[in-house]
């Protein structure tokens, strides 16, 4: 296993490569218009201007490697966009921002925690209410609850997040003067009551309208797995209802669940952006937010990295899951 | 040649169509009396269809024009969901704003779900290297959260609604190919194909004059789902203010705007265009569901929508 973990993790700089290639056409081949116009807004002078493509290397190729239709029909640059970004990328300096100048490392490490806590807390949410009211909802098949939960799964794959947690901050303001501590990040270990007043609601709503598809999933196959020999058995032999459920039913549910939670991470990952937006929280969610909106080309470069590596660390730790909960799978 | 084993009656047993040869009305009160919940939502659609054309008209006020005095009216008389920051009347802005999302969920439909369908149809059917060449780059597109392609799409093309046209359409063509293959996959290995084959039939007949109508209601599962999610993006976006210019009724900026003026204290401005919202895509949520359990049990919760 360690050695599939080894040979899976060895494609992830390829990957990493690729999407920087790709997100390089993207963000600098495609686009019709000059950087240098996007960088300094409408009112920018022409020496401004040269300014920008002198500091940022503008004037250079995109890529190192040019081909043309006459001879000669590849030609290679020693400078060139990419190559340069590539070079300084591997040594861990990503570049400066745009708008303000200041390293896009230094700004992407100072967010890293509110986000994480973020998504975190609310991927802990949706796994937990998602897995036991599934799980509830396909014991009493067809009670009450079992209608209740199905109604809520459908809700909320329709209610859209920044709804609830627009709500969240206005209905609590409106009712009982209350208003949560919205607004900048202020760190655990410094005033962990400031931070967990916001942080715990934002991410309740957040985890509980993320937790539908986990929840519909887990309901769907429990019912399958219910029905199998071995938990009548279980049940037949006298087991406790707790432990045929956890140990024998559950467990055996464990590998779907599993791609689910992968899922629900995705979507609550995704959904930081929106939460950090709405909150003010500082975190990396607002950073790619704000750097969308103000085309800050070098940042949206590295977390367009930094995600697709995410992404692909968190489907090798689901991979890797199914081996540890499923000894009948193997990886060599 | 025309045959016997080419006529209706065999394709029919495949068929969803209930099988008794009733009038067209009795049939679809039956099926709406047999599935509630699918008649409500796809009347809902059929309200949002309908607004989304003629929304405007009825509109008891011009959703744009501002009157100062009556601004922060709460819901009541004049104004039943009051009025907004500027005194625009918040129940015709909601009217109207259906009419964007209609545009939205069409463009993405026709320009990116249906030419999605026919290649999942013909990937699904035919298979070999189109089919993994496409099944690849779904996979690589769907594995990264949506909202971070968008604003990577949209720092590359600037904000505005054309770039998420582009980036929806995109996943709904890989949505559309996924859903058809799976599809197509299952039809390919019916008795039907085998029979028309039998006759002589070439592989592109087969394709269109069989499986394309015994797949066709399936479209409409898609459809359901394309419009569900093409709403809940636009909305974000506009939301989050890189869709529609400002001032354009559309519930996701109205909601934002609502938000940014005092939403604390005019709670309406920010409620009845969220309200709006979860309607029409729950609406179309489960229009799709009805719709994929009277076509095909097995399908159940294959393909509902991801956030």
């Amino acid at each position: 296993m360690l050695r599939y973990a080894v040979r899976r993790l060895s494609f992830l700089p390829i990957i990493l490569f690729a999407v920087s290639i790709l997100t390089f056409c993207l963000l600098r081949v495609l686009p019709t218009e000059d950087i240098a116009d996007v960088i300094g807004g409408s009112n920018a002078t022409d020496q401004q201007k040269e300014a920008y493509r002198e500091r940022y290397g503008l004037r250079d190729p995109i890529f190192p490697i040019s081909v043309h239709a006459s001879m000669p029909v590849v030609t290679v640059q020693r400078h060139s966009q990419y190559s340069d970004w590539l070079l300084r990328a591997l040594r861990g300096d990503f570049g400066q921002t745009f708008t303000s100048g200041k390293s896009v490392r230094s700004e992407f490490v100072r967010g890293f925690p509110a986000s994480f806590e973020i998504v975190f807390l609310s991927l802990v949410f949706s796994v937990i209410f998602g897995i036991t009211f599934g799980v509830l909802s396909a014991m009493y098949r067809n009670s009450i609850l079992d209608y209740a939960v199905r109604i809520f799964a459908v809700l909320g794959t329709s209610i859209p997040e920044f709804f609830l947690l627009s709500l969240l901050i206005i209905i609590p303001s409106y009712l009982w003067r209350y208003s949560m501590p919205v607004g900048g990040y202020v760190s655990l270990l410094e005033d962990p009551l400031t931070n967990l007043r916001l942080f715990v609601p934002a991410a309740f709503v957040i985890g509980i309208g993320g937790s539908s598809g986990l929840m519909r999933l887990v309901r769907t196959t429990m019912l399958e797995v219910l029905r199998s020999d071995y938990v009548r058995t279980a049940s037949a032999k006298g087991l406790r209802q707790r432990s045929v459920i956890v140990s024998h039913a559950l467990k055996n549910a464990g590998t779907p669940i599993m791609t689910a939670v992968g899922t629900a991470f995705i979507a609550v990952f995704g959904g930081s952006v929106i939460a950090e937006k709405i909150l003010s929280i500082n975190g990396n969610g607002l950073f790619f937010f704000v750097s969308t909106q103000s085309r800050d080309l070098p940042v949206i470069q590295f977390l367009a990295v930094y995600t697709a590596g995410v992404v692909v660390l968190i489907n090798l730790l689901v991979d890797l899951s199914y081996a540890w909960i499923d000894p009948r799978v193997k990886y060599s | 040649m025309a045959t016997i084993a080419e006529g209706k009656g065999i394709a029919a047993t495949d068929s969803w169509e209930l099988p008794e040869n009733r009038p067209f009305f009795s049939r679809w009160a039956r099926t709406a009396r047999d599935n509630p919940v699918g008649a409500v939502a796809f009347a809902v659609v059929i309200v949002f269809v309908v607004l989304g054309i003629f929304g405007s008209s009825f509109a008891p006020y011009n959703p744009r024009e501002q009157s100062v005095p009556d601004k922060f009216l709460g819901p009541g008389a004049g104004h039943i969901f009051g009025t907004t920051k500027f005194g625009q009347d918040v129940f015709s802005r909601i009217l109207d704003g259906a009419r964007i999302d209609l545009k939205f969920g069409a463009i993405v439909l026709v320009l990116g779900f249906l030419p999605g369908a026919a290649l999942g149809v013909i990937s699904g059917y035919s298979g070999r290297w189109l089919d993994y060449l496409i099944q690849r780059s779904a996979e690589a597109w769907t594995a990264f959260p949506q909202l971070f392609l968008l604003l990577t799409f949209i720092a590359a093309f600037g904000p505005g609604l054309r770039t998420v046209e582009l980036v929806v359409g995109i996943g709904a063509l890989f949505g559309g190919s996924r859903l058809l293959r799976a599809v197509a996959l299952v039809e390919r290995h019916k008795e039907y194909v085998a029979a028309a084959r039998s006759t002589g039939a070439t592989e592109v007949r087969i394709l269109y004059r069989h499986v394309l109508p015994n797949i066709m209601p399936f479209i409409l599962v898609g459809l359901s789902s394309v419009f569900a999610i093409a709403v809940l993006l636009e909305a974000t976006l506009s939301f989050l203010g890189l869709g529609v210019s400002p001032g354009t009724p559309s519930w996701g900026a109205d909601l934002n705007t609502g938000v940014q003026t005092g939403g604390d204290k005019y709670p309406w401005l920010v409620i009845f265009p969220g309200i709006a919202i979860s309607l029409v895509v729950l609406a179309f949520n489960l229009m799709g569901d009805t719709l994929r359990d009277i076509l095909d049990p097995r399908l159940r919760g294959s393909t509902g929508p991801r956030k």
